[in-house]
């Protein structure tokens, strides 16, 4: 389980987060929404003690995060896998090695055994013929592939996606989306962060909206479709006209 | 505020620049569980500096003939010029030749490396991953460096002296023969010791700073190209400084 309490944020004097609260339910899939630059990679790298916070807790599993010394906030980290927006792949490591990274680094698995989880990853993200390329012979949709390859490899218990289907095509995003679902099935616990309101329908039990690093509203995927917040009504309004200009086209 | 804030920062920066010299002795040990990339810094470190620092030793070595010779043939002591050589180079300009050439080298690899890794998140990523930086990143290049820059050392000394011998053979006719054992015979084991100490701990601070500045590279690609200059100019000062300090301190407790 997740729980953010009250978390503030500076970045030179700054707001960024606000008094942000959040619960995520082990086994369940959450999906952040909110415009640019509202805050919602900072909420993920707060959950993994990326950066410092002005006030609050983080607990993971029970372990507030933010207490716990290097040594041990690695430990949980090794819990949780994330997908970042600029992918942040290895680029002096070739797709094989980059997926297989942490299997390697922990030295519990044969070679044998991490070529095997190298292939299955792969064929997750329906990029297997591409073990021997470096990153920057892919494309931006392969990287974020690659990525969520990377991030599920070492099979964590909470696996954070930021924003894993910009930029895909529209049957690669069905496939991770799928996988996102998938991943909730064997007990999984996901956040995700997205724009496309169409796929945080498709994958979410929870929705939490955040606007200039505050939660306008969060709760069942329903609540917030039905919710009357102004801000709510407005986004998803601009997301819907889109969709029907799109529609006309 | 703002008069104060400077102050501030640079006790800041001074804090956990000490905290990742501590956090990087402590970690020593791991370098053994990561030797490909300890392996792999320290082949890249022989290979690339090898030429650079054997010029580097051969000139040092030549000039300081050149020099010493005319003013010691004044006073018709050209056999001094093996002992003046010999000790020079061991004692000072072995080291701090190879000290400054691989600032600029080693100093200026890792800066960028690390700063543009730092750029494109891949540090946080290793950090997201559970594996800590300093352990993969920084404890490799410091050891790699602390290794490979007594061997080169060796090499710009052995460069230097070699050198200097053919110019003093050729310009003020002193026997190769005898060059050679008045040079080897000056040295005594002090000069030996220092000569071994100064490289281990140049390598040291130049590995640190620079990973210090790789790791710390905010912004954007200006930023990274400020930080390797900033860290090639502080890791060239440091060796000079420490050199000094070895001269005049070290010296004179041994
Ligand atoms: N390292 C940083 N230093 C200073 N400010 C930052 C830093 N990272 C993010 N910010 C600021 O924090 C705010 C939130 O950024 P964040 O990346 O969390 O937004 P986001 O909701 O993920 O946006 P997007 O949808 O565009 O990815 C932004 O205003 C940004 O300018
Ligand atoms: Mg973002």
């Amino acid at each position: 389980m997740i729980r953010l309490n009250n978390i503030s944020l500076d970045y030179d004097e700054r707001h960024i987060l606000k008094n942000v609260s959040l619960t995520v339910e082990k086994g369940t899939t959450s999906v952040i929404l909110g415009s640019s630059g509202a805050g919602k990679s900072t909420i993920l790298k707060v959950i993994l003690g990326l950066t410092d916070i002005k006030s609050g807790e983080v607990f993971i599993n029970g372990k507030s995060i933010y207490q716990i010394n290097e040594k041990e906030l690695l430990k949980v980290r090794r819990k949780i896998g994330i997908v970042f927006q600029g992918n942040a792949l290895f680029d002096s490591l070739n797709v094989r090695e980059n997926v297989s990274y942490f299997l390697a680094y922990e030295n519990k698995l044969s070679e044998r055994e991490i070529n095997e989880k190298v292939k299955e990853m792969l064929s997750f993200v329906n990029l297997e013929d591409t073990q021997e390329l470096y990153p920057d012979q892919l494309s931006g949709g392969m990287k974020k592939r690659i990525a969520i390859a990377r991030a599920l490899a070492a099979g964590p218990e909470i696996i954070l996606f930021d924003e894993p289907t910009t930029g895909l095509d529209p049957i690669n995003s069905k496939a991770i989306l799928e996988l996102i679902n998938k991943l909730k099935s064997l007990g999984k616990t996901s956040i995700v962060v997205t724009h496309i309101l169409n796929d945080a329908v498709f994958i979410a039990d929870n929705m939490t909206v955040i606007n200039e690093g505050e939660i306008v509203a969060s709760g069942s995927v329903r609540e917030i479709l039905k919710s009357d917040n102004s801000f709510i009504q407005k986004f998803f309004y601009e997301i819907f006209l889109d969709n029907t200009l799109f529609k006309e086209n | 505020m703002i008069l104060k804030m400077p102050i501030q920062n640079k006790l800041i920066k001074l804090y956990d620049f000490s905290m990742m010299i501590i956090e990087t002795i402590r970690d020593f040990p791991t370098a053994l569980k990561n030797r490909k990339d300890l392996l792999n810094e320290m082949y890249v470190i022989g290979t690339q500096s090898f030429w650079l620092v054997f010029f580097g030793g051969l000139f040092s070595g030549v000039i300081l003939a050149i020099e010493t010779g005319h003013n010691l043939e004044k006073f018709g002591a050209t056999l001094l010029i093996s002992r003046t050589i010999s000790l020079g180079m061991v004692r000072e300009l072995g080291p701090v030749i190879t000290g400054i050439l691989l600032a600029a080298r080693t100093g200026a690899k890792n800066t960028s490396e690390l700063g543009s890794m730092q750029l494109s998140e891949q540090v946080e990523a290793l950090k997201a991953f559970g594996v800590s930086p300093i352990e993969k990143l920084v404890v490799p290049r410091v050891v790699a460096a602390v290794i490979m820059f007594l061997p080169l050392t060796f090499v710009a000394d052995m460069a230097g002296i070699i050198g200097g011998m053919f110019i003093t053979n050729t310009t003020f006719h002193v026997d190769l023969v005898y060059f050679w054992r008045t040079a080897t015979d000056v040295l005594d084991y002090k000069d030996i010791f220092v000569g071994t100490i100064k490289p281990m701990f140049f390598a040291f601070f130049i590995a640190i700073i620079s990973c210090y500045y790789g790791l710390t590279t905010k912004g954007g690609t200006t930023n990274l190209g400020k930080n390797a200059i900033n860290s090639v100019v502080m890791s060239s000062l440091i060796v000079l400084t420490l050199d000094f300090i070895f001269t005049k301190v070290v010296w004179e407790l041994l």
